[in-house]
């Protein structure tokens, strides 16, 4: 009986943290990466799991762009007033597997002929 | 629905949340998961216990930890969620995980509250038990069990929409 018991709750903790694991293959974006030139639109919100931006391609499409957790993406030196809105940046990341959706998860950001790496290992 | 997550994302806790500083989200996320481990864990217990197992320990010796312990962990939760909820609000709009834990959390408190009116719940420190108060508490444990396993599994899966 014990053993039993033991069983089912070391399935349970199992079921529940098996989608940890998945958080960090980043599940749901290509796995090749997309490079996207482009005029920032939002500047970085440093607020919520990860930072977010936005900006605007050559061809006026706007793209959420998802960076690292807020306190990463800070230590890259990638905060709010950096990049003045409007700036020429480019991006490098993992775009949505959904391609109806324009999100991309962002390893490195360009702007100024400075890099800003969120993501150093996933360049 | 809409206007409620514009209202929440607007409201003073969620312009404090995002004017907090660059750990404040991952550090309430913290505070939040400890929470909701509490909450789960002093459950499994008493509903496998409900459900049969360990018949030998008197369920008023496993009551006396795990439901305050329970009722503690949900109120930090229920405090520590609704500050993680307001931060980015709108952003849930449409993800069916959302609708789900919040259906399951509110089966699981309705659950809860009508156990604690059953005949069964009042008897229950009978022994030996009557059959069919038995199996009410089977049923209540389980369905329990039920609600925060799919409470705590959508609450994890909203990250994943």
């Amino acid at each position: 009986m014990h053993t039993r018991f033991v069983a089912l709750a070391g399935t349970f903790a199992l079921t529940l943290g098996a989608p940890a694991f998945a958080h960090h293959g980043w599940g749901g974006q290509q796995t090749e990466k997309t490079e996207i030139a482009g005029t920032l639109k939002t500047d970085v919100n440093l607020s919520g799991p990860h930072a977010t931006m936005q900006i605007t391609d050559d061809k006026g499409q706007v793209w959420d762009v998802t960076l690292a957790p807020p306190p990463r993406t800070q230590n890259a030196g990638l905060k709010p007033g950096v990049i003045p809105v409007g700036a020429k940046v480019k991006i490098v990341g993992n775009r949505n597997s959904d391609l109806k959706k324009f999100e991309i998860k962002t390893v490195r950001v360009t702007y100024d002929g400075k890099n800003f790496d969120v993501y150093p290992d996933r360049t | 629905m809409e206007a409620l997550l514009v209202w929440l994302q607007g409201s003073l806790l969620g312009e404090f949340m995002r004017s907090s500083g660059v750990w404040a989200y991952g550090v309430v996320n913290l505070v939040h998961i400890l929470s909701v481990a509490t909450l789960f864990g002093s459950v499994l217990v008493l509903d496998l216990r409900l459900l049969g197992a360990w018949r030998r320990v008197p369920l008023a010796a496993l009551e006396q930890p795990t439901i305050p312990l329970a009722v503690a962990g949900f109120c930090c939760a229920a405090i520590t969620g609704l500050c993680l909820l307001t931060t980015n609000a709108t952003e849930y709009r449409g993800n069916p995980f959302v609708t789900i834990k919040f259906a399951a959390i509110a089966l699981g408190l309705l659950n809860a509250a009508l156990v604690a009116s059953l005949p069964a719940w009042r008897a229950r420190h009978a022994e030996p038990l009557e059959p069919n108060h038995r199996r009410a508490l089977v049923v209540a444990g389980g369905t329990s069990l039920a609600c925060w396993i799919t409470a705590a599994a959508a609450g994890r899966l909203i990250g994943y929409w």
